[in-house]
């Protein structure tokens, strides 16, 4: 009984392990005149499922031979299955990445190269994002940016000017302390303490995460420490405590849709949300320091290096991301901004109302604050600081403290 | 005990266990024929579990040993480094950190769910109007994902607007920081899980107080033993199988526990609360080191293997088989 | 004194102070298991509830939107039968292997059975996490994946089932057996007409455990399953919540849809855990 247990165990395990050893191994056979290929994403998950179809479809009509095989997985999962693909060997054609991981898939092989029929289509920048050594691996396939969201009618009632291009921190400061009424539960101001916050935070003030080779921490400067203290400042002053729930999911949305945030720093995919509020609201460029950045997140796709049918995949790729189609049906259902450099084409974008300011879309992103991104550690390296953010948010360390620890950590994590 | 008297045909279950009957297995002089056909009535019972086990589990099992002597991110070929990811979880602090931590869990709640299941499971097993439905409703949480059992929770135990609080400063109590404090982050989860796993005890314990043979209470009335002594001399021995069973399960998934760590604190504030198996799974597909993540859960493995082993061994002095 | 009466009056109908405790005690603890549920089904037919995630107990303009929107532009009732079908499968196979599995670990010693018990148990002690890279290999070795057979395959044989029968079987007299040994019946019939009719709470409460398992399973069928024809319920339910906002509303109703059977299950399965004890022929 026990050797055929042993046994059983044994041709199992021996068989998973080489299978599981050969990484990167083309799947399948196929390929003649007509080719089928397979894109996994999630960017359709969550009510743009019937949009991704609509352009896959068009594409399908543009070129017949080529059929497209699309599966959605849920965004918080998605990384699960694509890194069991990968290690399995059985990851699809196309398939959706995010800018953080980018520099991890390029540096494994993972991504071909593309060529590019039109480069020029694409807004330069985000092109960029996603080329090493001036070849293009991954083609941006939307955008959005982070701005400030304001109530006008609490800016109204304290009797502040809005908020406008020309603001820096003091000017947000001002207003935040003015607005804030903690009796009638009311805030001034929310931004979340986090990575995404802190790199943002980190150029607004001149400095930068990354030193310039990439291999340690450049945040533990003066500039640095003034930087995470303007984001942890504001807890407890004019922004609620960790403990008065900030932090939990979706709690500052609802703070302003009770009307009771004067201003919120958040992403444009929020407008959707907030367009039956009672009260009048608009939004501007996030402040800086002593320069301008907004954060941009893109979500863009990446050709399998092992794909059978590179060609068909690169073409399906860029009409996802670059063609009128996208750009239409996206504009109309207000699902993420398309990627293109055209900006005529956005024109409807801009036309639309609630809020009425959404040249401010635009005009973030003449100073982008890009991610720092290394090959290795990654997502721990966006783990510790936002830990350490935290713990100084709290009370538990202080700013400086905070800091030292995470340069520490990361940089022992950025030596291996 | 000499005041109860049960029927013959079920044994003294207070007793100290009983002299088994002879095992046909060592009964001497069996045919050569015998013997194979028990071997095969053996194998005919054992197979269809140990096939899938084997194949589905244990093997997968052996591949996960042999990825950890190896440095592996998933994506890039494997390379080989032999027990470094072993010594390296040795020497990070954190790994003692995140067992300390699992084991904490696990102090808090096995008590606190098999006290509170014992407790629910004698309530319930008396005669109540509507008794089905009272179950019904507390096994509830058992069905309730932990995204919707993680809100309620940390809305109830929100530290300055939740009701917990709330009730404790009406009694005078300065209620704690809760999740928000890393002192109270584990005991935060551990409540909330023992809450929703009641249910689960409840209806464990629920099948074996059932399985009770019924005139052995009858009996002990007869000879005059209260409800608690009756509690004690036949509830509780004659139930010792599923306590077991309910003590080793809540053991081997303590060791494991995940999903309501996820779902409270995500392992915070400042990794208070991160456990063993967080740690695995971030390792595995968010940090790149699946070859870490493998040598972690094999310490796992031989921690809960020898807790197990243990419990096995010394059920013997408290566990009372029919 | 109350132990002196005759068994004739076995549960005290008479109303005692204790007994009122008990019932108050029972009810306030039901409030609190009831709270979240409730909370969830209220929150599902709060139209818009898109991101008020306060927890609140007055409905604003109930309506069941939430759930018309959960079945249109989805095959949701494809990804129900989907569940379903795999649940009742597993339940069914896990019952087999189980019980038979039991049955040898409680009645047939043999040489090693202790290290087998063992072995089986070990089989719970490695989290799922480590061993989905591997599994997921393994099965596309055998061109299992995107199949409802890969779905299956690893719950096949549960070591917890195995070992809740195992308990269940060693409260079972071994008196019973020997009677019908000494009948001439053989271990198929003891397993039949005396083990299965004994363990009947107990294989109720597998059918429970064994459904939810499978019902509300996450990591395994998300990297097998992948065809959107052959999605499950989690899956399905996790795909609500969008990379950057979640319409609360739409998700309670999905967990309103997913907790309903097994409750329903639980109720159904209740009966029959004390009906078993009736007609189990223990006496």
């Amino acid at each position: 009984m026990n050797r055929t247990l042993h046994a059983a165990a044994g041709l199992a395990g021996i068989t998973a392990l080489l299978l599981a050893g050969c990484a990167t191994q083309p799947a399948g056979e196929t390929s003649t005149e007509d080719v089928t290929i397979t894109y996994s994403n999630f960017i359709s998950n969550g009510g743009n499922e019937e949009n991704l179809a609509a352009i896959v479809e068009a594409f399908e009509a543009e070129n017949p031979g080529i059929t497209v095989e699309v599966t959605t997985l849920p965004y918080a999962d998605y990384g699960t299955a694509l890194q069991t693909d990968l290690a399995a060997g059985t990851v699809a054609d196309v398939f959706d990445i995010e800018y953080a991981n980018y520099a991890a898939y390029q540096a494994n092989g993972v991504l071909a190269p593309l060529e590019v029929s039109t480069p020029d289509a694409y807004r330069p920048s985000l092109l960029e994002a996603y080329s090493t050594d001036g070849a293009s691996y991954a083609l941006p396939s939307s955008f959005s940016t982070v701005v400030m969201f304001y109530n006008a009618d609490l800016f109204d009632a304290a009797g502040l000017e809005y908020p406008s291009a020309g603001w820096t921190w003091d000017d947000e400061r001002a207003a935040a302390e003015a607005l804030t009424d903690e009796a009638a539960g009311v805030w001034g101001d929310h931004q979340p303490v986090s990575f995404y916050e802190y790199y943002k935070v980190l150029a607004q003030n001149g400095e930068q995460f990354l030193a310039d080779d990439g291999t340690s921490v450049a945040f533990n400067t003066p500039g640095g420490i003034e930087a995470a203290e303007w984001l942890v400042g504001k807890s407890g002053t004019v922004m609620p405590t960790i403990e008065q729930g900030q932090g939990t999911p979706d709690f500052d949305t609802n703070l302003f849709l009770e009307g009771k945030l004067g201003m919120l720093h958040t992403g444009i995919w929020m407008f959707g949300a907030f367009a039956d509020v009672p009260f009048a609201w608009d939004i501007a460029v996030e402040p800086g320091n002593t320069d301008q950045a907004s954060a941009v997140f893109s979500n863009a796709v990446g050709v399998s290096a092992a794909s059978e049918n590179v060609e068909a995949a690169t073409k399906w790729a860029e009409f996802l991301t670059s063609s009128q189609t996208m750009v239409d049906i996206r504009l109309d259902a207000g699902w993420e901004l398309p990627p293109v450099a055209d900006e005529q084409a956005l024109a409807t974008y801009l036309e639309k109302d609630k809020p009425a300011n959404r040249q401010a879309v635009f005009d973030s992103l003449d100073g982008v604050a890009l991610p720092p991104v290394v090959a290795v550690g990654q997502t721990e390296m966006q783990d510790i600081i936002g830990e350490e953010l935290v713990e100084a948010q709290a009370g538990r360390k202080t700013v400086e403290e905070a800091l030292a620890s995470a340069e520490e950590r990361i940089n022992a994590l950025l030596a291996g | 005990m000499s005041i109860l008297t049960p029927p013959a045909i079920l044994p003294d279950a207070t007793a100290a266990a009983a002299p088994r009957p002879v095992r046909p297995a060592r009964r001497a002089g069996r045919s050569r024929a015998a013997r194979i056909r028990y071997s095969l009535t053996v194998l005919a019972f054992l197979l269809p579990s140990a096939i899938p086990l084997g194949l589905f589990v244990l093997g997968p099992m052996i591949a996960a040993a042999w990825i950890s002597l190896h440095d592996w991110n998933l994506i890039a070929p494997m390379r080989f480094v032999g027990v470094d990811n072993f010594a390296q979880l040795l020497a990070d602090p954190a790994t003692g950190e995140v067992f300390l931590h699992t084991v904490g869990y696990i102090v808090g709640y096995l008590p606190l769910v098999y006290i509170g299941g014992l407790l629910l499971a004698l309530a319930l097993n008396q005669s109540l109007r509507g008794r089905t439905l009272w179950r019904g409703i507390y096994f509830l949480p058992v069905v309730t994902s932990w995204i919707v059992v993680a809100i309620v929770w940390r809305w109830l135990l929100n530290p300055s607007t939740g009701i917990v609080n709330t009730a404790l400063a009406a009694v005078g109590v300065d209620g704690p920081g809760w999740w928000t404090d890393p002192a109270w982050a584990m005991p935060s989860i551990v409540i909330a899980s023992a809450w929703k796993d009641l249910g689960f005890v409840m209806v464990i314990l629920l099948a074996g107080l059932q399985s009770i043979n019924p005139d052995l209470y009858d009996a002990a009335r007869v000879d005059g033993a209260g409800a608690w002594r009756r509690l004690v001399s036949i509830t509780l021995p004659m139930l010792s199988p599923s306590t077991f069973f309910v003590v080793v399960i809540s053991l081997i998934n303590g060791f494991q526990v995940f999903d309501q760590v996820y779902a409270m604190t995500g392992g915070g504030p400042g990794g208070a609360s991160q456990v063993v198996v967080q740690q695995i799974y971030d390792l595995t597909f968010r940090y790149g080191a699946a070859g870490e993540a493998s040598a972690l859960s094999w310490m796992l493995f031989a921690v809960i293997l020898a807790v197990t082993v243990a419990q096995i061994i010394g059920q013997k002095r408290w566990v009372h088989y029919a | 004194m109350p132990e002196n009466r005759v068994l004739a009056s076995r549960p005290a109908r008479v109303v005692r102070p204790a007994r009122v405790a008990l019932h108050l005690v029972v009810v306030v603890g039901a409030l609190a298991m009831l709270f979240p549920f409730a909370w969830t089904v209220i929150t599902s037919i709060t139209p818009g509830a898109g991101l008020t995630l306060r927890p609140s107990l007055w409905p604003q303009d109930p309506s069941l939107e939430a759930y018309a929107t959960l079945f249109a532009g989805r095959p949701f009732a494809r990804v129900v039968l989907n569940s379903a079908g795999l649940a009742i499968a597993t339940t069914v196979i896990q019952l087999v292997t189980s019980a038979t599995a039991a049955y040898a670990f409680s009645r047939l010693p043999f040489r090693g059975r202790g290290v087998v018990f063992a072995i089986y148990l070990a089989t719970m002690m490695v989290p799922l996490q480590v061993l989905i890279v591997p599994l997921f290999a393994e099965l596309r070795a055998f061109g299992l994946l995107n199949t409802y057979l890969g779905a299956l395959l690893p719950s096949f044989a549960s070591a917890f089932g195995i070992f809740l029968l195992r308990q269940a079987m060693g409260q079972v007299p071994r008196e019973l057996d020997e009677a019908a040994t000494l009948d001439g019946a053989g271990h198929g019939r003891i397993f039949f007409s005396i083990m299965l009719p004994n363990i009947r709470p107990a294989l109720a409460t597998l059918t429970i455990f064994a459904f939810m398992g499978s019902w509300n399973s996450f990591l395994w069928p998300l990297v097998v399953l992948r065809d959107p024809e052959l999605q499950t319920l989690p899956i399905a339910l996790a795909g609500l919540q969008g990379q950057y906002t979640t319409a609360w509303d739409v998700v309670m109703a999905g967990s309103v849809i997913s907790i309903l059977p097994m409750l329903a299950l639980y109720l159904l399965a209740q009966k029959h855990v004390i009906q078993g004890v009736a007609n189990s022929g223990i006496k």
